[in-house]
């Protein structure tokens, strides 16, 4: 058994583990991050990709609304290179009472948020596959954010900050002293080996499965009611700012434009483990007819992934009983004090909150343990950026078009459906400590366009095997995983072009390459729920 | 309008097999086809059936026992006897092709084991000559690729090779690439192997890197305007058997088949027309008497006695889904089968389980009419072949181009014997 010391042990490598990470190494403190599978998997990496002007909250929830306004200027600031400019429309559809756009221009005003109606033709001039029966449009400063690559990027400028981030590390056991949460076990998700991690204070960021955290220090009465949002990644960018229904908050209401896609989203169902949270046809057929609404003709458009999030939404037993429906449970996060609830000190969890947030969250968690400790560091996040974002530009479409073309003829196209060469290929594989394509995919967006790695998934496991990442039987079981995972998140979505798609897979996979009767060898380790786009 | 004896939709093996069978014989034949077909992105080997799901080693034989089982296989419709007639016409038809004396080998009665890009052992029964060398059988091989062609991972293949023990392979990648470029498609390559002077280059490069007896093997990419002659050229070059291993498309193997066919169907008078989009027929009293194509802005008409529709499967677009799992057939309009109702799973949650939606597509009857949901006939004068067909996953089975081929033969065997009866039996040709 080895063991690790360290000022702060976090839980979870979501977005809110990431930037908590990211905000207590720039105070200063020594820094352990660990998550049970990689960066941003869980309920980070699978929703829809806004970045939240407040919109969505001025008429139902004041507060939540008031931290976005806020929120959306400083991400904008410090990690501009991961947020593409979309901009937003408010749209009120034939289906929306027409009277709602007042109250949400009136909530504007008072939360601050710049909001502009525009007449509804420039608003048909600009999107041109926009519903031209809407009668009203509010414009909002919206965006899309690419999630990856801000975990990773607050990830790395906490290790650049003496943070130390260990993926596939999962919690077995947290460990206690004299009242006192003084670190945990973990172990090893794919070697099985176990470590134990001495920490000062142990943060639990770990979202919908923080429950589970708290009790192994004995502490009971907190759940996490887990709210899955589905949503659907369309081929194209069927509209380039991101759309939302001027209504109040319901299913099938965003469309969002996020690098070569469009995600429509999102559902809010309770669900029973956020381990376990299967798309259903009838949720697909629901989301395509809303999708529809905002763009009709879009059930006509090629859909690639569907995948579902698990959105932690706290109760506290404490705090009253569940409400039915969990959009109504507040997104505001909160800081839950153990040592003031419990009587456990060392131990702060994050409860409830959103994406667009996570700043701030991040900043209220190392607050508060700050407090308790008696030390006073104050956040830096505000205007410190990360690596990655020296230029202050923001993310832009054709970046990656751009920069291929420089090296077009020079270096091979391993996947062409999301530009990505050997060379990055192959250093994304030398360093990234994980051997696992979906990691890879996660990292680069590999595989994740129309083809859904048709065409580069068997490059890629040639390439793994070549520079000696993996041998025959391991490069063979992670070509497969992969295969099944993918499956996991086009199945539910298969019909026109993308069924053509996976039909032509099919033949190349099984038809041409015989996958299916490859000798068997070392499962690597995979996820089990459809993964995000 | 035009008007044909056949009309014939697709451009894959069973459309191009059907359209030259009947031309050969006399009958005046179009192909229309909205672009090239599955020829270029399968291997064309002809696989009639390698797993049962068991791997089978007599296809035939398994044949046989899969019609008793599944009568509602396509194979059912031709039979162990069709599928020796078609395989036997189509090596024929290479014999003495315009790529002659490049030749497809091997026994329907048979099944060969050849290994894939990624090193699995894959039954097949009948391969261009240039394949079959790959047979699991003694001597080592030396697997050779190239760094600039992507889409063959030699050591990939010889590591997962090795790990069956069927045989002791290693893998070399060579740096050679033909224009200079560090990104060159299977086509790009076969170009380059057609010249004599790339082939001496390969050459030297490996002539002090192979060992012993060890056999060649190279991704199939020996050559596109004379294969036959870079693969012999090579073997003699190298001294040893050289064979070719079918990789990623675009198919070099499968363009050889569709410039042989197409070339051949050519030369006994009839002809494939690309950029017809197949929209839609005009019948009457249960016959189509025309197709109606769109040919860029303009629809066309092409009047006919019978019409073949071999436009392939959801692959190719012969088939599609919409997103309220309605199925169409694109080109006619015929029913689609085996799709399931509303409410239940059309697929399974593992990738490669079988799924329920696998077999959909066009039912038919015993002559390879299409019929309706009651098995009722629903055009006389129209014959469904190769993936259209409902009933079938060959991507599973690894029946792919057999059954193309068996049932595009078949459906031209039974245009000329009705036809022909029709017409009496002391009449030539086929009319109508």
């Amino acid at each position: 058994m080895t063991a690790l010391r360290a000022d702060v042990l976090v839980i979870g490598g979501g977005a809110t583990g990431a930037a908590a990470a990211w905000d207590a190494a720039l105070r200063g403190f020594d820094v352990v991050l660990v998550d049970r599978a990689d960066l941003a998997e869980g309920t980070s990496g699978r929703f829809h990709g806004l970045l939240h002007s407040g919109g969505r909250y001025v008429v139902k929830d004041r507060l939540a609304a008031e931290e976005c306004v806020a929120e959306n200027v400083i991400l904008r600031r410090v990690i501009p290179h991961c947020i593409e400019d979309t901009g937003g429309l408010f749209v009120t559809t034939p289906d929306d009472d027409p009277a709602y756009a007042d109250r949400f221009l009136q909530g504007c005003e008072e939360t601050e948020l710049p909001a502009e109606e525009i007449p509804v033709a420039e608003a048909l001039r600009a999107e041109r596959r926009l519903n031209p029966r809407i009668s009203r449009a509010i414009r909002v400063p919206d965006a899309s954010i690419d999630i990856w690559k801000t975990v990773w990027s607050l990830a790395t400028g906490a290790a650049e900050h003496g943070a130390r981030i260990l993926t596939y590390h999962k919690v077995i056991d947290l460990h206690s002293a004299d009242g006192a949460v003084t670190g945990a076990r973990v172990r090893h998700e794919q070697t099985g080996e176990e470590l134990d991690i001495e920490a000062g204070f142990t943060l639990n960021a770990s979202g919908a499965w923080a429950a589970q955290i708290v009790r192994m220090a004995g502490i009971e009465g907190i759940g996490v009611i887990p709210g899955k949002g589905i949503m659907i990644a369309m081929n194209h960018r069927l509209v380039n700012t991101v759309i939302n229904r001027c209504t109040m908050p319901a299913d099938g209401d965003i469309l969002v434009p996020i690098r070569t896609i469009s995600a429509i989203g999102t559902t809010d169902i309770r669900a029973a483990d956020p381990d376990e949270i299967p798309v259903t046809q009838d949720e697909v057929d629901q989301m395509l007819d809303d999708g529809d609404r905002l763009v009709p003709g879009l059930r006509q458009a090629r859909a690639l992934r569907v995948w579902a999030g698990a959105r932690p939404l706290f109760q506290d037993e404490r705090s009253g009983p569940a409400a039915a429906d969990t959009r109504d449970v507040s997104r505001t996060h909160a800081v839950v004090d153990h040592a003031e609830r419990d009587g456990v000190r060392g131990l702060l969890t994050m409860s409830g909150g959103k994406l667009t947030t996570m700043r701030l969250m991040a900043q209220d968690l190392v607050d508060a343990m700050c407090r308790q400790l008696g030390t006073e560091r104050p956040s830096r996040t505000e205007h410190e950026r990360p690596p990655g974002a020296e230029d202050g530009e923001y993310m832009r479409l054709g970046s990656r078009l751009r920069r291929r073309e420089e090296t077009l003829q020079d270096e091979q196209l391993i996947c062409e459906c999301e530009l990505i060469g050997r060379g990055r290929l192959e250093e994304a594989m030398r360093n990234s400590g994980t051997a696992n394509l979906d990691d890879i995919r996660r990292r680069l967006r590999l595989g994740m366009g129309p083809c859904q790695g048709g065409f580069c998934i068997y490059r890629a496991t040639g390439i793994e095997h070549a520079i000696e990442r993996l041998d025959g039987a391991e490069a063979s079981a992670s070509l497969l995983s992969f295969l099944r995972e993918r499956w996991k998140g086009v199945w539910p979505i298969l019909y026109g072009d993308q069924l053509r798609q996976a039909r032509l897979d099919d033949w190349i996979f099984q038809g041409l390459l015989d996958v299916e009767h490859l000798p068997e060898g070392a499962p690597v380790a995979s996820t089990e729920e459809p993964a995000p786009v | 309008m035009t008007h044909h004896d056949v009309v014939v939709v697709g451009t894959g093996v069973a459309g191009l097999t059907a359209a030259l069978r009947l031309a050969e014989d006399g009958a005046r034949v179009i192909v229309l086809a909205k672009g090239v077909g599955a020829t270029h992105l399968s291997p064309v080997t002809v696989d009639v059936l390698g797993y049962d799901p068991e791997r089978v080693a007599r296809p035939l034989e398994a044949v046989q026992r899969l019609i008793e089982q599944r009568p509602d296989h396509p194979y059912a419709l031709v039979g162990p006897e069709g599928i020796r007639a078609a395989v036997a016409w189509f090596k024929e038809r290479f014999a003495d092709g315009p790529l002659a004396p490049y030749a497809y080998t091997g026994d329907v009665e048979r099944n060969m084991l050849l290994p894939t890009a990624v090193g699995a052992l894959r039954p097949s029964a009948v391969v261009p000559e240039t394949m079959a060398g790959g047979e699991v059988g003694d001597g080592d091989v030396c697997v050779v690729g190239f760094r600039a062609l992507k889409d063959f991972h030699p050591l990939l293949l010889t590591d997962n090779l090795n790990r069956l023990g069927a045989v002791s392979a290693r893998g070399l990648e060579l740096d050679l690439t033909p224009e200079g470029r560090a990104d060159i498609n299977a086509l790009g390559f076969a170009r380059a192997f057609d010249d004599p002077g790339f082939r001496g280059q390969l050459t030297i490069r490996l002539a002090d890197r192979l060992r012993g007896d060890e056999r060649v093997a190279l991704p199939a990419v020996l050559g596109i305007a004379d294969p036959h002659h870079a693969w012999a050229d090579l073997q003699e070059r190298l001294g040893r058997p050289v064979f070719e291993v079918p990789t990623l498309p675009p198919s070099v193997p499968g363009m050889r088949v569709f410039a042989t066919l197409r070339e051949r169907l050519r030369r006994a008078g009839g002809r494939v027309v690309l950029n017809n989009v197949v929209t839609g027929a005009d019948r009457a009293a249960g016959r189509v008497t025309a197709v109606r194509a769109r040919v860029g802005l303009r629809d066309v008409v092409y009047g006919a006695d019978w019409v073949v529709a071999a436009t392939g499967g959801f692959a190719s677009g012969g088939l599609e889904l919409d997103s309220r799992w309605v199925g169409h057939e694109t080109a006619l309009g015929l029913p689609v089968s085996g799709i399931p109702a509303v409410g239940s799973d059309r697929f399974r949650a593992d990738y490669f389980d079988s799924h329920p939606m696998g077999r959909a597509g066009v039912a038919v009857d015993g002559d390879q009419r299409p019929v309706d949901a009651t098995g009722a006939q629903v055009f006389e004068n129209v014959l469904v072949a190769g993936a259209t067909l409902a009933g079938a996953e060959p991507w599973r089975e690894k029946s792919g181009d057999g059954l193309s081929l068996a049932t595009g033969h078949r459906a031209a065997e039974i245009i000329l014997a009705e036809s022909g009866a029709r017409a009496g039996a002391a009449a030539a040709g086929i009319g109508g």
